[in-house]
């Protein structure tokens, strides 16, 4: 019994899950414009999420969880983690490494500009003061950016640099906003630091 | 030569409307994000899926969707005769960009912008039907890969022998010289993606021949589907739910 429960909620691309008058498509599913028909573009099982109680869309979400998502890919709203490979006089570059919590298989090339760097103050932003290669950031993608690079941005309280290994090679403990501290050296360098446990 | 006997058994024993034997299996390189084995009868494709990942040629790269490259090759000992084939040949190049087309008519591409997917293909063993065998393989591959698709997409021959259409042709029946067509569907949604056919047909001979190879496709569908039943029961034990 629950085996033949299991074949019937295993759907593979192509399938028909509803109608878009009775379900909403989530991940794994979407609609077909010509004929208003919710469709699965995973392998995997359906699953039916109710509504919430306040929305005013009575219609449930369909999703469908295969046993392997492809990679994830960088867009804009997402929190990313990136190490910082390149700092200029205006701009750095940063090589993203997880999107959410998911990390990328391959690396995705994004820059944070001087605009970008905080709220406050963008006029005296100094990148060397904000970041130095091989600091492991928290931020948010800003938009596609252009040709080459992810637009991202630490213009947050809660991003920033996580992780900053110092001159003497530790790795260094956050004091304020600003600075971070190397626990051997006692040497403090300036870091634009997300604020932890926000 | 007679290809279709008076009893309506072919070279190899089967009737004119059967298919070689199908099998398939999932996640045989674990270096790729995805990948298969597929096999129609001694045809046997190996495909590998990479991505989506950041594209590599930059003046290539697409702003609103994903680029989807195919490689096609055959290995060397795949064929009667053992030949050394330049990389960029004719037919490779051919094949590369019918995959190319038909899985990028399937694959749902505006969902990952600005990245690349990769798709290899290699042909292990090679008995007529490569390029089907290639568009079924990629697809199981795609599928293991977790890539989001509108529908499968399968790819079955067809041919046409001494006045007879004839299902999933081998190497000695591609070679008698008569019509060879090769069709790729979405067999749920019910449209074509590839249709190629060499050699002269009537129209309505064509229309008969198409026909078969449609209902092979929906068969290799099926088949398709069942594999990847079995291999998500599979994992889903090993998990432990």
């Amino acid at each position: 019994m629950k085996e033949r429960g299991e074949a019937e909620d295993f759907v593979t691309p192509g399938e028909v899950l509803g109608k878009t008058s009775e379900l909403k498509p989530g991940n794994g599913a979407y609609v077909s414009p010509q004929d208003n028909t919710v469709y699965a573009s995973l392998a995997g099982i359906r699953s039916l999420t109710p509504p919430p109680p306040e929305s005013a869309d009575l219609r449930p979400t369909v999703e469908v969880k295969g046993h392997k998502a492809h990679g994830p890919v960088p867009e804009p709203g997402a929190i990313v983690l990136a190490r910082v490979t390149k700092v200029m006089a205006k701009m750095a570059s940063a090589d993203i490494v997880c999107v959410g919590p998911k990390s990328v298989r391959e690396k995705f090339t994004g820059i944070i500009r001087q605009q970008d760097v905080r709220a406050t103050e963008i006029d005296k932003v100094e990148m060397h003061s904000s970041f130095r290669p091989g600091d492991i950031v928290k931020a948010l993608v800003l938009s596609l950016g252009d040709a080459r690079a992810y637009y991202l941005s630490t213009a947050k309280n809660e991003l920033g640099v996580v992780s900053a290994e110092s001159a003497a090679g530790e790795t260094m403990v956050p004091i304020s906003w600003t600075e971070m501290q190397c626990p051997s050296t006692g040497q403090i360098e300036q870091r634009k630091v997300a604020k932890v446990g926000a | 030569m007679e290809y279709v006997n008076p009893e309506g058994l072919r070279l190899d024993g089967r009737r004119p409307m059967e298919m070689r034997q199908l099998r398939a299996e999932i996640g045989v390189i674990s270096k790729a994000d995805g990948s298969a084995v597929f096999e129609m009868g001694n045809t046997k494709v190996i495909a590998a899926v990479y991505g989506p990942r950041e594209v590599q040629n930059r003046s290539q790269q697409l702003n609103d969707q994903a680029l989807v490259r195919c490689e096609y090759s055959m290995a060397n000992f795949s064929t009667g005769d053992r030949m050394r084939k330049p990389k960029g040949d004719r037919r490779s190049t051919e094949i590369s960009l019918v995959i190319r087309q038909t899985m990028e008519a399937c694959i749902l591409t505006h969902l990952m912008p600005r990245s690349q997917i990769d798709i290899f293909v290699q042909v292990l063993q090679a008995d007529g039907g490569t390029r089907s065998a290639c568009i079924n393989a990629a697809t199981l591959a795609l599928a293991d890969a977790g890539i989001p698709m509108r529908d499968l997409v399968t790819s079955c021959s067809s041919g046409f022998l001494n006045g007879t259409p004839l299902l999933d042709l081998n190497y000695l029946e591609d070679s008698a010289g008569g019509a060879d067509v090769t069709v790729g569907i979405l067999p749920k949604l019910d449209k074509v993606t590839l249709l190629q056919m060499d050699a002269k047909l009537q129209m309505d001979t064509f229309e008969n021949v198409m026909q078969l190879a449609i209902e092979g496709c929906k068969a290799v569908a099926s088949y398709i589907r069942e594999i990847l039943l079995e291999n998500t029961k599979q994992l889903e034990s090993r998990r432990g739910i």
